[in-house]
């Protein structure tokens, strides 16, 4: 008798996520589960222990319910965003030419798809439920209960994951087809991770959990969470906890909300194996091909800005190469939007009023975004492949005149973002006065405008040509570190260099480490930017 | 003779009230042991006839049997009957060949005894035994095609689709394919429909060809008929002369430019 098609496709599957552990993939699952075993039995018990007691006081509080909705929800959000993201940052549809040229269901494909990668999620439900356990254990739960809150959380994300990767499967057929949509999926991969950062944020500063502690906010977010089945195992969690030992004292809650929960799985996997057809299809979507528009207004000032003769009409190349990718725009909104979270979760007003450096404080936090936002723009130098490059090492004089283009281009992109971002978070602080607002943006420009530079020449140096690669990995930790390291380097070496260091007001000592550490990475970007412009001319 | 592929007025409209027309009333006949080409331009409408052949896309309009089964109503059947060689497939480049291999005959139910002596058979075939074991990321365009053609053996159907059968493999894989080709028809029996627009290999290899253009087919015959059909004198004048061309003088107008003195 044949093999299940489904088991086939998740054979299939599980084989292509392990390739890389290929030579211990037949003792890798023993592996896993010892490791987990000794997990759950050992170090989570020694985990948790740490702050069991803060987190027994909150499941016996009043806002118990409405916390661990949240919690459920967050995870939930989570784990069904993984494979959509995934999906979306390699959306491809010639494998699917295989499939459908073979005699297989597409519900089949999908459910073989969605089991190949279960072993992998499986480990990270495994992981919570058992923190989650150890942290129950002293309330003295008996083994059904503790059965069924596994139960409950397993449900919970199986349901997430199958959602998110019938989701996945859907998107990848959607865009999946062309560049232009290939192009719009890497862009809303990133995106959509920042309401999650913001959730996340808001539950690390944004004080949620003392606002809970109002009855009314805490029934508020009660009833709209209840909606959700992501929140339903909550009342049973809480129930148990407590009523340990006694399942009576909450059994309708456990009949009602557990029934539910299964009965919404059952419901979206059947409902996830009706969409499978559209999720495996090669039925072309999309026949307008983007046409370009003659230059307007703002191409026309940057071939100017670039001197109008080849400079400038290779900046306007450049500039329209870059800015016509989703992906990069949206990478920069990802990085303005996190900026702007830090500013309202973070700093924001009542930190400046806290400290006297108040004023200066937006800018400190602030500035370790700009090296990101300038790699994101200028390390993208090198992501369109060697051949790319190859178009300005065969014309004469034009690797010059391409590092020059990049880095005017790199800064007439990543500038005036910092000095818009440094101005609105500046701006927030009521000690602000019209010269520190002039200050903090002179600086957060020349910051700005050193990292595109040290960036720039990085990636020439250390050429990635893939965001996949170790060395792209690699130089974004570079010029993460490098950022700190000139920060740290400034701050204690004005220290040793002047004498009555601390004699100095605290503003003034904080602008002299901030124009120390401008100084320093001008210094370091030269010379990057140099050795990379000479390495481009010998890379073969 | 058996017809085994049977298309009748098969339509592929795309676009808003159908204006893209990819395939526009396609009537053909192959029959059992043939070989048989679909040569055309690029964008002609050569792939998506194979696509509507292999039940991967449906069509607009009118219908098609392929081993006797109809593509509407038993996919399934169809393609079971059908190997396909697609024109850019994706690879699972994280499997090996034999992986791979493995994976596509337990897709089409090949079974597991007959199954692991054949992919074993079909890499020395092509030479890629020793390296049976690397991830297909590591192999060379070629060495991928190859893979491709056994992966479309491997339930050794009674048809094969081959879309662009040799355009990445060098002059000595190219054989190969040639010579494998020539035998599954000559010796197997099988049904060869071959997608190119590489003409001594449709010429050398099918003992009928269409030519197709913008979706609708414009011609049929074998090669003599076709260029007899043209007055042409060969293949290469008779296709251009039915599907268009820059004519030689139009060749270097490119360079003219009033007032250039460089």
């Amino acid at each position: 008798m044949p093999t299940s098609k489904w088991l086939v496709v998740a054979r299939n599957e599980y084989r292509i996520r392990t390739s890389r552990i290929r030579k211990i993939r037949s003792y890798f699952p023993y592996l896993v589960i010892g490791l987990l075993t000794v997990y759950v039995a050992f170090i989570a018990p020694r985990f948790v222990s740490i702050f069991i007691d803060d987190f027994l006081a909150l499941l016996l509080s009043q806002a118990a319910i409405a916390m661990v909705q949240i919690i459920l929800f967050l995870i939930f959000i989570y784990f069904m965003i993984i494979p959509i993201t995934d999906t979306l940052r390699e959306a491809q549809t010639e494998q699917l030419e295989i499939f459908l040229a073979a005699p297989i269901k597409p519900s089949d494909v999908l459910l073989g798809e969605f089991l190949g990668q279960m072993p992998f999620y499986a480990i990270f439900v495994t992981v919570i439920t058992g923190g989650l356990t150890a942290m129950l254990s002293p309330l003295g739960l008996d083994i059904i209960q503790l059965v069924i809150i596994i139960a409950i959380f397993v449900v919970t994300f199986l349901s997430a994951f199958w959602i998110g990767t019938v989701i996945a499967a859907l998107l990848r057929t959607k865009f999946g087809k062309t560049t232009r949509g290939r192009d719009i999926g890497k862009a809303l991969a990133l995106i959509i991770a920042l309401p999650l950062v913001a959730l996340v944020y808001g539950l690390q500063f944004g004080g949620i959990f003392e606002a809970l502690s109002d009855p009314m906010a805490s029934e508020t977010v009660k009833t709209v969470l209840g909606l959700l089945p992501s929140s339903w195992g909550a009342e049973v969690f809480v129930g148990f906890a407590s009523n340990p030992g006694n399942i009576g004292a909450v059994g309708f809650e456990t009949l009602t909300r557990f029934g539910g929960l299964v009965t919404f799985f059952v419901v979206v996997l059947w409902l996830g194996a009706k969409a499978a057809n559209r999720a495996y299809s090669l039925e072309p979507a999309i026949f307008t091909a983007s046409r370009a528009k003659p230059d307007g207004a703002f191409y026309k000032t940057v071939k100017y800005l670039g001197g109008g003769e080849s400079l400038g009409s290779l900046l306007v190349a450049i500039f329209k190469d870059y800015g016509r990718r989703l992906e990069n725009l949206s990478k920069i909104a990802y990085i303005v939007g996190l900026i702007v979270m830090i500013n309202i979760f973070i700093t924001g007003p009542r930190l400046s009023e806290k400290y006297e450096l108040g004023v200066i404080i937006p800018l400190i936090m602030i500035q370790f975004m700009f090296p990101v936002l300038a790699a994101f723009v200028a390390g993208d130098v090198t992501l369109r492949g060697k051949e790319n490059l190859f178009i300005f090492k065969k014309t004469p004089s034009g690797v010059g005149m391409f590092v020059k283009a990049r880095l005017i281009q790199g800064w007439l992109i990543v500038v005036p973002i910092a000095a818009a971002v440094t101005a609105l978070s500046t701006s927030l602080s009521s000690q602000t006065t019209f010269i520190s607002l002039l200050t903090n943006i002179a600086y957060g420009v020349l910051i700005a405008a050193a990292n595109v530079t040290f960036v720039l020449g990085l990636f020439l140096l250390m050429p990635a040509f893939s965001e996949k690669s170790g060395k792209f990995i690699s130089n974004m930790l570079i010029v993460i570190f490098v950022s700190i390291g000139l920060f740290l380097t400034s701050l204690f070496g004005l220290i040793r260099i002047i004498p009555d260091y601390y004699s100095i007001d605290q503003i003034t000592r904080m602008l002299y480490v901030l124009l120390f550490q401008t100084a320093l990475g001008w210094i370091v970007g030269l010379i990057f930017l140099f050795l990379g412009a000479k390495n481009l001319r010998r890379i073969e | 003779m058996k017809v085994v592929i049977h298309t009748d007025k098969l339509s592929k409209y795309y676009g808003k009230g159908g204006e893209i027309k990819a395939v526009d009333e396609l009537d053909l006949e192959v029959y059992e042991g043939e070989t048989f080409g679909l040569l055309g331009p690029n964008g002609a409408g050569k792939t998506t006839t194979v696509h509507l052949l292999n039940c991967i896309i449906k069509p607009t309009g009118g219908t098609a049997t392929v081993n006797g089964y109809d593509i509407l109503k038993e996919e399934t059947n169809v393609k079971r009957a059908t190997g396909l060689l697609a024109e850019s497939p994706g690879l699972h480049e994280k499997l090996s060949a034999h992986e791979f291999l493995e994976f596509i005959g337990a897709l089409y139910d090949v079974p597991r005894d007959i199954l692991s002596e054949r992919l074993d058979n079909l890499l020395k075939l092509f030479g890629l035994y020793d390296r049976r074991d690397y991830l297909l990321e590591g192999y060379s365009r070629g060495m991928k095609q190859k893979i491709l053609v056994a992966a479309a053996l491997i339930h050794d159907p009674p048809i094969l689709l081959l879309d662009e059968p040799t355009s990445m493999l060098d002059p000595r894989a190219a054989l190969i394919v040639k010579d494998l080709i020539k035998k599954l028809a000559d010796s197997a029996r099988k049904t060869i429909f071959i997608c190119s627009h590489i003409l001594p290999l449709v010429e050398e290899l099918c003992d009928r060809i269409g030519i197709i253009n913008q979706g609708r087919l414009i011609a049929l015959g074998t090669v003599d008929e076709i260029i007899a059909l043209t007055g042409t004198k060969t293949l290469e004048k008779a296709f251009i002369a039915l599907t268009g061309g820059v004519e030689e003088k139009e060749l270097l107008a490119w360079r003219e430019h009033r007032g250039a003195d460089f």
